[in-house]
């Protein structure tokens, strides 16, 4: 199994001007690593949706890729949108999902069929165009690069440790800059930055 | 999500190039959703259309993440789904287009509203349990509005003696100038 930041930091190095999109557990441990402009926590937010408003901005913004960071009890509340993103063909899109077992913000609660769901195999079956499932921090780290560049979309199943994370608030008492802000306040600051990065 | 109602079902006069003609005019870039009988036609207009792009979706609460997410890349996206879906999707537009103040219009057509109006009853009316378990009454129609009002969204009914294509244009602009969800609860054919 990776831990999480054996997950977080190779990304977090490799990573330029991609959208990265992050929910629940994974959301803390990145704002530790990143301080972008284009990250987005869907933290106080819609349960299970972070994949499919990910989805969203690769189509309206073909010009880049958008990461998202899922959880596996997150992936499991919306698969349809596995469907979805391979019936658009969302080439610069790339869906993570970090795979600890667990509902870990609100109280390790496991998942449904925690460690017998094959998160790849379903990608697979849906049709992404690249499929990887990593269970060593070695070969993750060594395939960052080209998962960040190969068209997609594309799919990273990711078995991690379960961590310690704690509900997520807003406010200025979070470390992370992107959770400082109300997620109103944060979504308009996104839409201007994404804005004034727009190709000519 | 979307289930057949006779009241629904499409006619050749349906056909709603006027409808279409208006978010081409109100630069829509993305119409996403789940067709049903009264927005079929929409949908399959739109799946031709050369500038504004179809994201049918799996499940309607998927509809507003996407919308959210378009509208965060400058987009200019709307919602289309039936109201069975909109009951659905309550977590997903809470927590996506109402939280991040995203102005993502939204047209939910209306089943069941028929069988209210042939029951005399009124879209509204106290969802009482020998309402919400008649058989000659659709639920549905029944707790649409009240759940739109629940969910701080404004919204129209646009009815047969209304005028579509006004509606919807009226529900776009709403919601851009509000920057918020704006809905408009079609209960009859589009035009």
């Amino acid at each position: 199994m990776l831990t999480t930041a054996q997950l977080l930091q190779p990304l977090a190095r490799r990573r330029t001007n991609e959208v990265v999109v992050t929910t629940m557990s994974v959301v803390r441990p990145w704002g530790r690593l990143s301080d972008h402009d284009l990250d987005f926590a869907s933290a106080d937010s819609a349960m299970g949706h972070a994949a499919d408003l990910a989805l969203g901005i690769a189509l309206a913004r073909p010009d880049r890729k958008v990461v998202c960071l899922n959880g596996d009890g997150s992936m499991l509340m919306s698969l349809g949108t596995l469907a979805t993103a391979v019936g658009l063909g969302a080439a610069n899109y790339v869906l993570f999902v970090a795979d600890n077992g667990e509902y870990e913000i609100t109280g390790h609660q496991a998942v449904p069929g925690a460690g017998r769901i094959d998160h790849a195999d379903l990608a697979q079956a849906a049709g992404f165009r690249h499929v990887f499932r990593f269970e060593e921090a070695r070969p993750y780290a060594e395939a960052v690069g080209d998962i960040l560049s190969l068209p997609g979309p594309t799919f990273v199943h990711a078995v991690v440790e379960p961590g310690r994370e704690g509900p997520i608030s807003r406010g200025p008492a979070e470390q992370a800059r992107y959770l400082r802000h109300s997620l109103a306040d944060w979504s308009h600051q996104l839409r201007a930055a994404l804005a004034a990065d727009r190709p000519g | 999500m979307s289930t057949p109602t006779a009241e629904s079902k499409p006619t050749a006069e349906s056909k709603p190039t006027a409808t279409l003609h208006a978010l081409v005019m109100a630069g829509v870039t993305h119409v996403i959703g789940i067709p049903d009988n009264a927005s079929g036609p929409l949908f399959q207009e739109i799946l031709r259309h050369p500038t504004i792009r179809l994201v049918t979706v799996a499940r309607e609460g998927e509809a507003f993440a996407i919308a959210a997410g378009l509208w965060l890349g400058g987009a200019a996206p709307l919602v289309v789904i039936q109201n069975t879906g909109l009951l659905e999707s309550g977590d997903a537009l809470r927590g996506t287009a109402v939280r991040m103040a995203a102005p993502v219009p939204m047209v939910v057509t209306g089943r069941g509203y028929a069988t209210l109006e042939a029951a005399g009853l009124r879209p509204g009316q106290p969802a009482t349990l020998e309402l919400l378990t008649r058989a000659d009454v659709d639920s549905t129609a029944l707790l649409t509005e009240p759940t739109l009002e629940a969910w701080g969204v404004p919204f129209e009914r646009c009815g047969a003696d209304d005028d579509p294509v006004a509606a919807v244009t009226r529900t776009i602009a709403s919601a851009r100038e509000q920057g918020r969800p704006v809905a408009v609860v079609m209960t009859r054919p589009l035009a």
